[in-house]
């Protein structure tokens, strides 16, 4: 099964690339959680949620070009449902059209009827990459920090 | 977002749409067997689809495969759902403070 998630967002590819490659901005837009790796092709990457400490998703980065491309192995560890899944393939495109880019981000290698966790939170996490870069603030969307219980828990 | 309105203003292009969420990455040919519309009522309201980046495809060999892309209805979303929403996630915080406080019987409270 493939999904296909697409968003058009005002910025550089650059700051795009940033954006998904920082832990501490990933964190502002994608449920609390950043994702930790040193990019090299090939390498492991990682998801901790930093208050709980669990690990959330892990794999490996199978294409890495920067700022246009990335493709990553993805497997889901929230939960023992999800975890059943095995590894699944996530691809982030980047494409610049006229003052912004075009962000693709293609899920797929899922199983047929796979668990709708796996893939259900990318619109909540590419529309808030897409506020966060357009406006700079800090999110109050769900997907956000405040929803991590991260911002709760500094205020 | 007046594309996004406009697209899902037809209910042909709803069933359309309802036909990617059941299956996700048809051809144009499968969608039209699957649906009571014309080879050519496909490509149009496709066209519209795409337009508003409800429908995004792929080529995939010689075919063009079709996705839902639900992006553009959760931005509608955000705009105005979410804003109600956040009172919720707020008093739901603070109820976990709360909670969390009184369980500690010897805890100060932070």
């Amino acid at each position: 099964m493939e999904k296909v998630f697409e968003i058009y967002i005002k910025t550089t590819p650059e700051r795009l690339w940033e954006a998904i490659t920082d832990e501490q901005t990933r964190q502002k837009y994608n449920f609390g959680v950043g994702v930790s790796s040193d990019w090299a092709p090939g390498s492991r990457y990682e998801s901790v949620h930093p208050q709980a400490g669990i690990s959330i998703a892990e794999g490996e980065n199978l294409e890495v070009e920067p700022p246009r491309r990335l493709v990553q192995s993805f497997t889901a560890l929230w939960s023992d449902q999800v975890k059943d899944e095995g590894p699944s393939r996530v691809t982030w495109e980047i494409e610049p059209v006229g003052s912004s880019c075009r962000l693709t981000v293609t899920h797929d290698q899922l199983r047929e009827g796979a668990n709708d966790e796996l893939f259900g939170g990318w619109p909540m996490i590419l529309s808030g990459l897409k506020t966060l870069l357009e406006s700079g603030e800090l999110l109050d969307t769900p997907g956000s920090l405040r929803y991590s219980g991260a911002s709760a828990d500094a205020e | 977002m007046d594309e996004v309105f406009k697209a899902l203003a037809d209910p042909s292009r709803r069933t359309l749409l309802d036909a990617l969420f059941e299956r996700d990455g048809q051809t144009l040919s499968e969608l039209e067997a699957r649906l009571p519309m014309t080879r050519f009522g496909v490509m149009k309201h496709l066209k519209v689809l795409e337009g508003a980046r409800l429908v995004t495809s792929k080529r995939r060999g010689r075919e063009k495969l079709h996705f839902l892309n639900p992006v553009p209805i959760r931005l509608i979303h955000n705009r105005w759902v979410s804003k109600y929403a956040e009172p919720w996630a707020t008093g739901l915080s603070e109820l976990k403070k709360d909670i969390e406080t009184k369980e500690q019987p010897h805890g100060e409270s932070v």
